[in-house]
């Protein structure tokens, strides 16, 4: 339940357990976090490899369009993606024990049948610990209207 | 998973087919089912007490590439003003992690807007986690269907 803002709050407060307690969420944010980047690295580097071990096999997101897509979809969409570039706006983490929900900005360019094209969305995306790792279990993405 | 606004629901949801899928699945999963139910008849008769024990503090919620969290959604409910609004729940299918689940569905939203009647399906994703003796809602987000 904690966000990465916490941190600051650290420096006054707390037991050492609590204490504890706060750096391990903030590790898990962190890790999080990085693996959320590897993730638009792998559309800009077209490398649906990365994202085996990212996505859970139960994997589902909901698209701008209201469609599901599965860990299968994904690993093709990342395959033939046109996306150049994926700048990260925002990102904020919450924690709840083994799992966790992200929640942020992007702001997606690339070229398309020659067309190109720059696209902000808003993602949520939740987390799971499992089998000694963090995998993303499922996901929703809508387009930010200017 | 819902739109915001004071919605009166036409609760039709129980098909026999449901009846029979939940019947099959186990006890926490038809207990979000419930808790789904829930948050809907809540949100019908803008009971923000009962929103209130459904929702997680850090509740978030994405809806129309906004970001609402549990704080706004509450207030929003509270000065909504009276719309003539109609949410069906359409079978949803819910996976569990053990202390994690996610419902993923449909609902159909019709709206009587300056005398006009809109129909919008909607599919949503809802992540709940078990805390403190009951399921809480900590994400959710919904986006229309083109169909």
């Amino acid at each position: 339940m904690r966000t990465v803002t916490l941190v600051m709050l650290l420096a006054c407060t707390g037991t050492p357990s609590i204490y504890a307690q706060e750096l391990s969420d903030i590790d898990v944010t962190t890790k999080i976090v990085a693996m959320e980047h590897m993730w638009s690295q792998a559309y800009v580097l077209k490398d649906p490899k990365a994202l085996e071990r990212i996505l859970d096999d139960a994997f589902v997101n909901v698209e701008s369009d209201g469609k599901v897509i599965t860990k299968a979809d994904v690993l093709a969409e990342v395959k033939a993606s046109a996306v150049l570039q994926v700048l990260t706006e925002s990102m904020v983490v919450h924690v709840h024990g083994d799992t966790a929900i992200v929640t942020g900005v992007v702001l997606i360019k690339g070229v398309e049948r020659g067309k190109a094209f720059a696209q902000r969305e808003r993602f949520v995306d939740t987390w799971l610990y499992k089998n000694g790792q963090w995998v993303t279990i499922a996901g929703l993405v809508t387009p930010i209207r200017e | 998973m819902k739109t915001m606004g004071l919605w009166l629901i036409v609760v039709c949801a129980l098909s026999l087919s449901v009846s029979t899928q939940e019947g099959n699945e186990g006890s926490a999963a038809t207990a979000i089912r419930a808790r789904e139910r829930e948050w809907v008849v809540a949100q019908s008769r803008n009971d923000n007490h009962a929103l209130d024990l459904i929702f997680d503090d850090s509740l978030v919620y994405v809806e129309y590439g906004r970001l609402v969290t549990k704080g706004d959604y509450l207030s929003r409910i509270k000065r909504a003003a009276p719309q003539l609004s109609q949410i069906v729940m359409e079978p949803m299918a819910v996976r569990m992690f053990g202390s994690t689940a996610i419902a993923v569905g449909i609902y159909r939203e019709r709206t009587v807007q300056e005398g006009k009647v809109r129909v919008r399906r909607w599919r949503f994703v809802d992540t709940w986690v078990f805390k403190k003796g009951t399921w809480v809602l900590v994400a959710a987000g919904a986006a229309p269907l083109t169909e």
